[in-house]
């Protein structure tokens, strides 16, 4: 039973983002302002430092397809991306301390890696339009400012979740 | 320093991101049909996405509610005007719908382009890195979901599906950018002007209605809706009203700026649209060329 936890878990991180996505409304900062809440990363990068990294990155290869064909239909962007995102969280987890206050600036950085990486994607893939200041002032900021409230909500329960869950 | 990449780790790394531009390259093809290890893993993730957004939409609901209730007052006050105008157009309506099949018959053309099959559908997520507008609906290619249809709110269009699995379909929204989605739309005046509605303004709010005759006479508040003439979405369906005209950079024919009728955020239910008549795609081969409502004309 113990062993049907983690992926539980997991599969409750997956699709929180997207009913996050529904509860609030659109114009949560205003009508220019888009927040995207990352709380599947941030569940990732929680597991490969306080649970086991290889877990973790075999995790977020699998479910990084998942996303990939039910959300955005570009297939490999984030089954490749989150992989490796997690992989240079924990290198940095292993360089700084593993405290929390420092955990956060982690994540920050991890969730702004990842919306880079995906905005310019986006672009070369002609999904979008946006400019890179555009993309500065009306995204990262207030992405940062979501995922901040959500780390700071639920880093202690994340953290205290995945160091009791055995490693499958 | 440890040493980032061990040989081993950089045959990885350059293996993944081979296949990676592979799978990005298969992905953006324009496919309409997608392989059946994507559908399947769509029905079941749609299938658990279905059972958490339900009570999520709930809540949503009820917070929406809360702030209804506040402007329920001024809101009454207004409707209340409205509905005695209401009456006399609702008859109107009747009549002139009486009339017309009285002369269709006469004329013996059943069939109208106007016509349409409603499927109820449920939004059940949004794409939650919201870099591209699509959502995800919960009924498929079961209860006859199509790519390509039109996909409406009460308010008026609001997309067309873009690929439909077994059980779940997603939807492509108007304010997604994609350079060769288009509709056939037309202005409705004494005289009808056709036009495409292709791009979406998100600064403006507004959806660019290009390819106007350059002496067509368009006035601000004027109702937009589509044409059928697509080939896939059924005609009346409305779009918007018009805001602004500009014309385009050589002065051959005109753009409008069109307020949608419909928000794209925020709703709940949908419909897919299935047209009555028969309608026309373009040959596969031919789709380099001829652009189909939704990858069409």
């Amino acid at each position: 039973m113990k062993r049907l936890l983690l992926p539980l878990l997991v599969i409750v991180l997956f699709y929180s983002d997207s009913v996050i996505h529904l509860v609030f409304p659109e114009s949560l900062f205003g009508d220019e302002q888009v927040a995207v809440s990352r709380l599947f990363l941030i569940g990732l990068l929680f597991m490969a430092a306080f649970l086991d990294r290889n877990t973790a990155l075999k995790y977020s290869f699998l479910f990084g397809f998942f996303f990939d064909i039910f959300y955005t239909g570009i297939l490999g962007a984030y089954m490749f991306f989150l992989p490796l995102i997690v992989y240079i969280s924990s290198k940095l987890v292993k360089v700084l301390e593993n405290h929390l206050f420092v955990f956060c600036f982690i994540v920050l950085f991890s969730v702004f890696l990842l919306e880079l990486i995906m905005f310019q994607l986006n672009v070369l893939v002609e999904r979008t339009e946006m400019t890179a200041a555009q993309f500065m002032t009306t995204r990262l900021g207030p992405t940062l400012l979501l995922n901040f409230v959500i780390y700071a909500l639920l880093a202690v329960p994340l953290k205290n979740a995945f160091e009791k869950l055995p490693r499958i | 320093m440890p040493q980032l990449f061990t040989n081993k780790r950089l045959i990885i790394l350059l293996g993944s991101i081979i296949v990676l531009v592979a799978l990005i390259g298969f992905s953006l093809r324009d496919r309409e049909h997608l392989s059946w290890p994507e559908q399947f893993i769509n029905d079941v993730i749609g299938l658990g996405q279905a059972v958490v957004s339900k009570p999520a939409q709930g809540v949503a609901g009820f917070f929406d509610d809360i702030e209804n209730l506040r402007h329920t007052y001024e809101e009454n006050k207004k409707l209340k005007e409205r509905i005695q105008q209401t009456a006399q157009l609702e008859s109107e309506v009747e009549r002139l719908k009486r009339d017309n099949e009285e002369l269709r018959t006469v004329l013996g053309k059943r069939e109208s382009l106007a016509d349409y099959e409603p499927i109820q559908a449920t939004v059940i997520a949004r794409n939650p890195d919201r870099w591209y507008d699509v959502i995800t609906i919960d009924q498929g290619e079961a209860s006859g979901v199509q790519p390509n249809m039109a996909v409406i709110t009460a308010e008026g269009l609001v997309g067309k599906v873009k690929t439909a699995s077994k059980f779940t379909s997603t939807v492509q929204l108007l304010s997604a950018h994609d350079s060769r989605s288009r509709v056939s739309a037309v202005i409705q005046g004494d005289e009808n002007i056709f036009g495409l509605i292709e791009g979406y303004d998100k600064q403006k709010k507004a959806l660019s209605m290009t390819k106007i005759p350059y002496d067509a006479k368009v006035k601000e508040g004027m109702l937009v809706t589509t044409s059928g003439m697509g080939g896939v979405f059924p005609e009346g369906l409305v779009i918007g009203k018009v805001k602004e005209m500009t014309p385009d950079e050589f002065g051959l024919t005109q753009t409008a700026l069109i307020e949608p009728a419909a928000s794209f955020d925020g709703f709940e239910h949908v419909m897919v649209t299935k047209r009555g008549m028969t309608t026309v795609l373009p040959e596969e081969e031919e789709q380099g060329q001829v652009l189909v409502e939704g990858g069409d004309l």
